[in-house]
């Protein structure tokens, strides 16, 4: 046996000439296994026929013919595949398709031990990804969980705060399906988005601390209760810190900012431009817009096309003009929202 | 006799095996064995007055490990999409194999399996999810290649497809 024979059958690999499409010649050692794919008429004679037995591999060969009938060189590998013998015994087998420089090959070799190591690495490959999609799948029940308490935990406090406002919990609602759109526009990930969704109906959370003189008071404030009606923004500020909850420190932010303005002329703190939390500089463009086009105890809804004309000449000055840009940008989804999200849910104070 | 090459696709650990199993051997086993490469079996079922024989093709679950070979479904009638109801992993990746499929092989009948609904109380997959599947036009059977519920249907309806 010369080397080359020697290899091959240490490999248990056939090499197999292509005479014609259906006409095969063993070019190396036989092997007992051959008989699964061919005719032999004796172990001295190299002609082979196919038997069409096995669907794998003669669905194989007929891919091949490509190969061999290309006039450029080529080659065609088959994948393992796995033929199952009367006794139930598995036996893997792969398979290559090869035109080089006029020469037609078939090599057909049985995989044996290799293959069975590939499928123990595998097994444990696959059995690590299982153990890490269970553990992600808890972590994120976990996570689901806490975010559901935080809910819980926003949502009294809103009711706290409404049993005193005049807000409607349509107006809460609103104001946080109006930020997280407004949030999703702008491309912020979903846990963020989420976030802002419940923190941004805490803006007003404030007012539980105003006298009813005031916060009640059915027509324009005069300039001293004007005053005391603004400390509403440092009022929940106070209220909401020091949690370490990040939904509610945004909370913070946002009912602490909410009246800032984009030129500096907001309060409490007069701030400007990007010293404005960015969660409270949206809230503010949905919230003026959502006062304006509802009617209070005080006035009458503004027009559609009025509020928008404000908000629009609003940018660089009250509102920040990115953000104004991207709230005209999703006007539609802003105004199905408030279509959808209407006073009837709740014509008494306050949220959920 | 008419003959009908049917693909068994979805991620790993879904239960493709099982489901051939179950079908053609009605065995089923609980432990995972991961399957490497393709294993062809064969039935043959009696649809009206003619005999329709199965060539069911049991390919390695699609993972980072193991890309779905698209040389393997070459001449397929139909294939049954598996999703592991435990696993919304395994229903992201049916998402992906059917929108490859239907690149290349918009013409084969698609069935999808939602397997282990013997433990549906464990599924991650819900009812939103299977009505996105049911809004691409695919039928959803919720199967079980433990309990074999809805297993004989669902290669039934591909092999009257």
């Amino acid at each position: 046996m010369d080397i080359a024979a020697q290899v091959f059958a240490h490999l248990e690999m056939a090499v197999i000439k292509v005479i014609e499409p259906s006409a095969f010649e063993l070019a190396g050692p036989s092997f007992w296994w051959l008989e699964r794919f061919f005719f032999q008429t004796s172990p001295s004679n190299a002609t082979l026929t196919p038997l069409e037995t096995s669907p794998f591999f003669d669905d194989f060969l007929e891919q091949s013919q490509s190969v061999w009938r290309s006039p450029e060189q080529h080659s065609l590998t088959s994948g393992p595949w796995i033929e199952v013998d009367d006794a139930g015994r598995e036996w893997p087998f792969d398979a290559q398709a090869i035109h080089d420089h006029g020469q037609r090959l078939l090599l057909i070799t049985h995989l044996g031990a290799s293959y069975a190591e590939r499928v123990e690495i595998l097994q444990s490959s696959r059995e690590r990804l299982l153990d890490n999609e269970r553990l992600e799948a808890e972590v994120s029940r976990r996570t689901q969980q806490l975010k559901e308490r935080e809910e819980e935990v926003a949502n009294r406090l809103l009711a706290a705060g409404g049993y005193r406002d005049q807000e409607t919990g349509a107006h809460v609602k609103r104001i946080g399906l109006y930020s997280a759109a407004m949030a999703k526009a702008l491309g912020w990930p979903p846990l963020r988005i989420d976030d802002l969704r419940v923190a941004a109906p805490m803006h007003d959370l404030g007012k539980i601390g105003i006298p009813d003189r005031v916060l009640l008071k059915p027509g324009r404030l005069d300039e001293d209760e004007f005053e005391i009606m603004k400390t509403h923004a440092e009022l929940g500020a106070r209220i909401l810190s020091d949690t370490g909850i990040p939904m509610i420190e945004m909370a913070r932010h946002i009912a602490w900012s909410h009246h800032e303005k984009w030129n500096g002329m907001g309060y409490p703190r007069q701030l400007q431009q990007d010293e404005i939390p960015i969660e409270a500089r949206i809230v503010s463009v949905v919230d003026v817009y959502d006062a304006m086009i509802h009617k209070r105890v005080y006035k009458q809804p503004i027009a559609e096309s009025e509020t928008l004309h404000f908000i629009r000449t609003s940018a660089n000055t009250h509102f920040d003009p990115r953000i104004v840009e991207a709230f005209l940008d999703i006007y539609d989804t802003i105004k199905a929202i408030k279509d959808r999200v209407q006073e009837h849910e709740n014509d008494q104070p306050s949220p959920f | 006799m008419i003959q009908k090459k049917i693909c068994m696709l979805g991620s790993f650990a879904v239960g493709k095996t099982s489901l051939v199993q179950r079908y053609v051997t009605s065995q089923f086993s609980e432990k995972y064995l991961t399957t490497v490469g393709v294993k062809v079996d064969k039935k043959v079922v009696q649809i009206e007055d003619q005999e329709v024989k199965l060539m069911l093709w049991d390919l390695a679950g699609n993972d980072v490990f193991s890309p779905l070979n698209m040389s393997y479904l070459r001449g397929m009638a139909g294939y049954i999409l598996v999703i592991d109801g435990t696993r919304i992993k395994s229903f992201e990746s049916a998402l992906t194999i059917y929108h490859t499929c239907q690149q290349k092989y918009r013409q084969a009948a698609v069935q999808v399996a939602v397997n282990k609904v013997d433990i549906q109380e464990q599924w991650e997959v819900t009812d939103a999810h299977l009505a996105q599947l049911h809004d691409l036009g695919i039928e959803i059977n919720l199967t079980s290649a433990k309990t074999a519920q809805a297993v004989e249907d669902i290669f039934i309806k591909l092999a009257r497809a």
